[in-house]
């Protein structure tokens, strides 16, 4: 009887996430069953999947008992780059006058590029530095901020959005297949691409493995022979790749990008790899966590949106369901005295 | 177990009750929704004209406003924006966050055939013009910082505020915005029109202060210990800024009601703080944005168009040179 | 060089840490196909000679010969590449992992780039079934048990086909029967011609399985024998190096009324813990032994407040109390030094005034401001009664040797005047001086009445300072006895109880 009790216990556990974002779906459908419809589906997975790209490159620092604050401002910087690269050349106050139009690659290509070359910063003082990941990416959060100001605001134009985008840019991102009445839009196929390509990583590969050995045990990996500052910096890398195509394809979604683009993503990144069961203390993560994190964050915005809660408290409940989710899902690893 | 599905339970309740409690009664088919999505709620300024509109809505029995906080987020407002298309609303409001996504606000209003008021922020006239369901309140830029100038042009042609006597403005600026346009219009016009007036200039510093208090406030105490005994006039592009500039100042000792010891300080908005600093004495002047005839001219257009009527059809208002565009004038306080 | 053919000699190894000379001039050669026993008493500079061997402390002078050719590693990694492969003593594994994910660790096998799940399977199967281990490879790790993954983490040194394995404590938590598996195993390793380094306590295992034997004490070695031509006196006297009567001061504290009484303590999430009934006298020293895993930390934890019980009921001088929390045993005049000093006793960043009145920060405060004339005195008290050596009061804890860490820590609960003193093996990772002082401040404790408990896994300690000792075996009590009734073959007979 006790034994059955905690199994069902230890099940419910298990798939607490999946049940606190079923329970609020059905709170908000109570409340307004006009929501069940495909757009509404629709779109909150695609406004859920650049924040899922982004949170995907951060869960891996989470799992090696790290994190990223500097996450939303590589991105920022990233969208920068990408949108003046890419602005329509009939465009009157374009940043780049001169400039003919590019191949979609070579920006998207650029934007990785500026992903990478600061997360590898990043790695290179968790690893070789040995700062902690807060530190170091507090400092490099700066940088990318301080280096996208200057980008942005240098004549002939001065600091202004940079706005008018390249239809084929906007198209690649904002496009979306149809089928029949239903379009699903490109960003989902492009999140879920990235989900399999990084599930993959996680699960089937050597560099998967030893992140979560290292993130679990660093001791014992170093023990057995795992080389962890060259695993560090890979988990880094694939965080930076993430970054750079996040901010490429952010900087179409919104349509504009500016000094602000990015700030305090971070912060939901980390919030839905939290909700989704990536631990803090490291060694334990998964990527199917992290889309449910990244979704139950996005619902929480816009189903509380959709039911017209004051926008201030609107906040307060994210703030409540961040907690209550986290404090749910952390009883799984709690050991009993 | 029992913990388990109590916690549930309160999350459920909670999600319900919130939206229960804010949730609209039913409509009738007559009745016309228009989605408001204001760029971040706690600015000062925008707040006031939020608070206007939002009664201006409750004397027209007929119209309901679905708000929304865009927290300075345009990736935030263009979900937003999803949202209330899904909910089929017959106008959108918009105090766009970034003026480089007008474009994209359009498209999706466009696809959706539903009509646009910009207010406050100003989106690039062609990019309004490739929809003719939109249309943009506002002042213009440059306006205030024009009022601004000739304000500091009579305080300077008093005499008293020269202090080295070299007849030439020594000035520090505190800047809202590094991109934002009524930033730039404002710290580029109020100094031109003081040289327009005849007034000689000499830029002491620049700061982007993020139209933020304790921003301008920090700036402020590094330029009185730099160059204290040199600054003649303090600009700020709004008047949060301008507060944060006095209290420096009377840090060092100034504007605390002696004459002698006085640096002009002049901002924008004319909150009510500033108001009563400048009936103190402590603050010389500002600019009158007047948020009430703002939200009355916004939510006119938008009732129009959400009744499917020319935006302007039965208003006094008319539009400027652009064709698109309702302009809000400014006043000078002093 | 010798003619003789040595898989690895270790030659003339020093290293010096700061005020400390861990191993002076030690010298150690294994022999290819034999079981080379390691011994030496806590502190003797057996760990630190292998942490030498695999490049994790670098030698301060002294060569290291593998088959005969100079040899120097700078991490595991090399050590393991040259065919040398250690078993921990505190087990470094990854607990969220499962168990393959473990044996495989740092070698995963690959097909392209895919990690091959289904071969790495297979061959943690085979290297389990080649010695005869009975757990499921896709097993969780963190969720078996402690003699579980010790045999996990053999079988992963052993898959490695190291020439060379070195078994740090291997027994401490396995059952006789595990043990004797263990055994199978490294007799298999010996015909296949391994050497082994076998480091441990236990004199008959010691006997029973090595056919040489080194003796190290306090950094130096003393010795190296045929098994054969050894017993288990001689070993002992090697290793203590001294007369016991010697190693401790004279007991002359008398115990008097009962003070602590337990009965049918049962943990509530350590069901192990079960039906432990004792009491404590004022001026008794009563020591606890078992091993690794009989739950003597745990009970000291519960009887402390910090885990709870399901049953039984603690009596203080005859009143029924309930620690709910440290707070709380506090109060009731309990102190608890914890097993593992570094991690749960001191606060090494901090001075030594901060680590003296730590526990009883609420003495000294009104308002929440610190009294700092008190606290001075408080912390004077502490250095002077327990003679601790150290330049002032602002000196960093960590800065301090362990023994006079440990009398900082003794001082710490005593400033809160405790009348039950748990005490939690204080005498680990202290030089053999200090820990005479140690046990001359317990008896003096004792002679102040207060009740003391003393866990140790040292067994001489316990027959030489405690009145009676209470062996535990599998979280039950196998036996109290007079110390003057017991020996170390007793005390070991008593701990196999349960298992």
């Amino acid at each position: 009887m006790v034994k059955d009790k905690t199994k069902l216990y230890d099940k419910l556990l298990n798939y607490a996430l999946p049940i606190i974002l079923g329970i609020m779906i059905l709170g908000v459908i109570i409340i307004e069953p006009s929501f069940v419809s495909i757009k509404n589906f629709t779109n909150i997975l695609s406004q859920a999947s650049t924040r899922a790209i982004l949170a995907m490159g951060v869960a891996g620092l989470i799992v090696l008992q790290g994190t990223d604050l500097s996450a939303g401002r590589i991105l920022g910087l990233s969208a920068i780059v990408s949108a003046s690269l890419l602005q329509d050349i009939n465009y009157a106050a374009r940043m780049y006058p001169n400039l003919e139009q590019l191949p979609l690659i070579v920006p998207f290509l650029i934007a990785i590029g500026i992903g990478v070359f600061f997360t590898l910063i990043n790695g290179f003082g968790v690893a070789k530095l040995k700062l902690h990941a807060f530190i170091i990416t507090l400092g490099t959060q700066l940088i990318a901020y301080g280096a996208a100001l200057i980008y942005i605001d240098r004549p002939p134009l001065g600091a202004q959005p940079i706005a008018g985008l390249d239809e084929r840019y906007t198209n690649l991102v904002k496009g979306a297949f149809k089928i029949g009445n239903i379009e699903i839009p490109y960003l989902i196929i492009y999140a879920a691409i990235i989900a399999v390509i990084m599930y993959f990583v996680w699960n089937k590969t050597k560099l998967g493995k030893n992140m979560f050995a290292i993130g679990g045990n660093p001791e014992a990996a170093a023990v057995s022979g795992v080389n962890l500052t060259k695993n560090i910096m890979y988990v880094y890398l694939i965080a930076g790749i993430l970054y750079g195509i996040a901010g490429f394809l952010e900087a179409a979604r919104i349509g504009s990008a500016t000094s602000i683009t990015g700030q305090n993503y971070e912060l939901d990144a980390i919030a839905a790899c939290v909700v989704g069961g990536v631990s803090f203390s490291g060694g334990v993560g998964t990527i199917p966590g992290v889309l449910i994190g990244s979704i139950i964050l996005q619902f929480i915005n816009y189903g509380l949106n959709f039911i017209q809660v004051n926008p201030y408290l609107q906040i307060i409940v994210k703030g409540l369901i961040i907690i209550v989710a986290v404090s749910i899902d952390v009883r799984k690893y709690i050991e009993k005295k | 177990m029992k913990k388990l599905i109590t916690v549930l339970v309160v999350v459920a309740m909670l999600t319900t009750m919130l939206g229960g409690c804010s949730s609209k009664p039913a409509t009738s088919s007559e009745d016309l929704e228009i989605g408001v999505l204001i760029y971040k709620y706690d600015d000062t300024y925008i707040s006031t004209v939020r608070q206007a509109l939002e009664a201006e809505a409750d004397g027209h029995a007929n119209a309901t406003l679905l708000m929304n906080d865009s927290q300075n987020d345009q990736s935030k407002q263009n979900d937003q924006i999803d949202i209330l298309i899904e909910k089929n609303v017959d106008a959108l409001i918009v105090n766009i966050v970034d003026i480089g996504a007008a474009k994209t606000v359009i498209d999706k209003a466009k696809a959706a055939d539903i009509p646009v008021v910009f207010f406050n922020r100003e989106p690039d006239a062609e990019v309004i013009k490739t929809y003719d369901k939109a249309r943009f309140v506002g002042t213009k830029p440059e306006e205030a910082g024009i009022i601004q100038g000739e304000m500091m042009a009579e305080v300077w042609n008093e005499g008293k505020y020269d202090r080295n006597n070299d007849e030439v403005m020594q000035y520090v600026m505190l800047k809202g915005d590094a991109d934002n346009p009524e930033a730039i219009a404002r710290t580029e016009y109020s100094v031109k029109t003081l040289n327009e007036k005849g007034v000689k200039t000499e830029e002491l510093g620049l700061q982007v202060a993020n139209w933020d208090n304790d921003k301008a406030n920090q700036a402020m105490e590094a330029w009185m210990a730099k160059d204290g005994d040199k600054i003649e006039f303090v600009i700020a592009n709004n008047d949060g800024m301008a507060s944060g500039a006095i209290s420096a100042l009377q840090n060092a000792g100034y504007n605390k009601g002696d004459a002698d010891k006085y640096i002009p300080v002049f901002g924008v908005d004319a909150t009510d703080e500033a108001k009563n600093l400048i009936e103190k004495g402590e603050m010389t002047g500002t600019v009158k944005q007047d948020g009430e005839g703002m939200a009355k001219a916004v939510f006119a257009l938008a009732l129009n168009a959400a009744n499917k009527k020319e935006f302007i059809e039965g208003t006094d208002y008319k539009y400027d040179e652009s064709d698109i565009a309702v302009r809000i004038p400014y006043q000078a306080y002093k | 060089m010798s003619e003789e053919k040595y898989l690895l000699e270790m030659v003339n190894i020093s290293k010096e840490f700061p005020g400390v000379k861990a191993l002076d001039n030690v010298s150690l050669r294994l022999k290819k196909g034999t079981v080379h026993a390691l011994m030496g008493e806590n502190g003797a500079g057996k760990s630190t000679l292998m942490k030498c061997l695999f490049g994790i402390y670098k030698e301060d002078s002294g060569e290291i010969f593998v088959n005969g050719v100079k040899m120097h590693f700078d991490n595991p990694k090399q050590a393991l590449e040259n065919g040398i492969s250690m078993v921990h003593q505190e087990l470094n594994q990854v607990m969220q992992r499962d168990v393959m994910d473990n044996i495989l660790l740092g070698r995963y096998p690959q097909k392209g780039i895919i990690v091959d799940q289904k071969e790495m399977y297979e061959y943690t199967k085979k290297v389990f079934d080649d010695l005869g281990i009975d757990v499921d490879p896709k097993a969780k790790l963190g969720k078996l048990p402690v003699s579980a993954r010790q045999m996990v983490e053999i079988a992963k040194a052993v898959s490695y086909d190291a020439k060379i394995l070195v078994l740090d404590e291997p027994t401490s938590s396995l059952t006789q029967q595990e043990v004797d598996h263990l055994f199978r195993i490294i007799n298999l390793l010996r015909d296949r011609g391994c050497g082994i380094i076998y480091i441990s306590h236990k004199i008959e295992e010691i006997l029973r399985i090595s056919d040489e034997v080194t003796v190290m004490r306090d950094g130096k070695w003393i010795s190296t024998k045929p098994a054969d031509e050894l017993t288990n006196e001689k070993i002992i006297s090697l290793m203590v190096g001294r007369e016991l009567t010697q190693r401790f001061p004279a007991k002359t504290n008398v115990p008097k009324d009962v003070i602590l009484e337990v009965k049918n303590l049962t943990g509530k999430y350590q069901p192990n813990i079960k039906d432990i009934s004792f009491d404590l006298r004022k001026g008794e020293i009563l020591g606890v032994s078992g091993l690794v895993g009989s739950k003597r930390t745990e009970l000291l934890e519960t009887i402390f407040g910090i885990a709870s019980y399901s049953e039984g009921e603690i009596r203080l001088n005859g009143k029924a109390i309930r620690n709910k929390d440290s707070t709380d045993a506090i109060k009731n005049g309990f102190a608890l030094l914890t097993e593992e000093r570094r991690a749960t006793g001191i606060f090494g960043g901090l001075n030594v005034r901060f680590n003296s009145i730590i526990a009883n920060i609420d003495r000294y405060s009104k308002h929440g401001v610190l009294n700092n004339k008190k606290t001075k005195d408080d912390t004077n008290w502490v250095i002077d009664s327990m003679s601790v050596k150290t330049p002032s009061q602002n000196t960093l804890m960590r800065s301090l040797s362990g023994g006079n860490q440990q009398k900082v820590i003794i001082g710490r609960w005593l400033l809160t005047e405790p009348e039950v003193l748990l005490l939690d093996e204080p005498t680990r990772g202290i030089d053999v001086g200090a820990k005479y002082e140690i046990y001359q401040l317990i008896i003096d404790l004792a002679n102040r009445d207060k009740g003391i408990i003393f866990v140790s896994s040292e067994m001489p300690e316990l027959l030489g300072i405690c009145d009676r000792i209470m062996v535990m075996s599998n979280g039950r009590i196998a036996g109290i006895e007079d110390t003057k009734d017991l020996d170390q073959e007793k005390i070991m007979t008593l701990a196999a109880k349960y298992l």
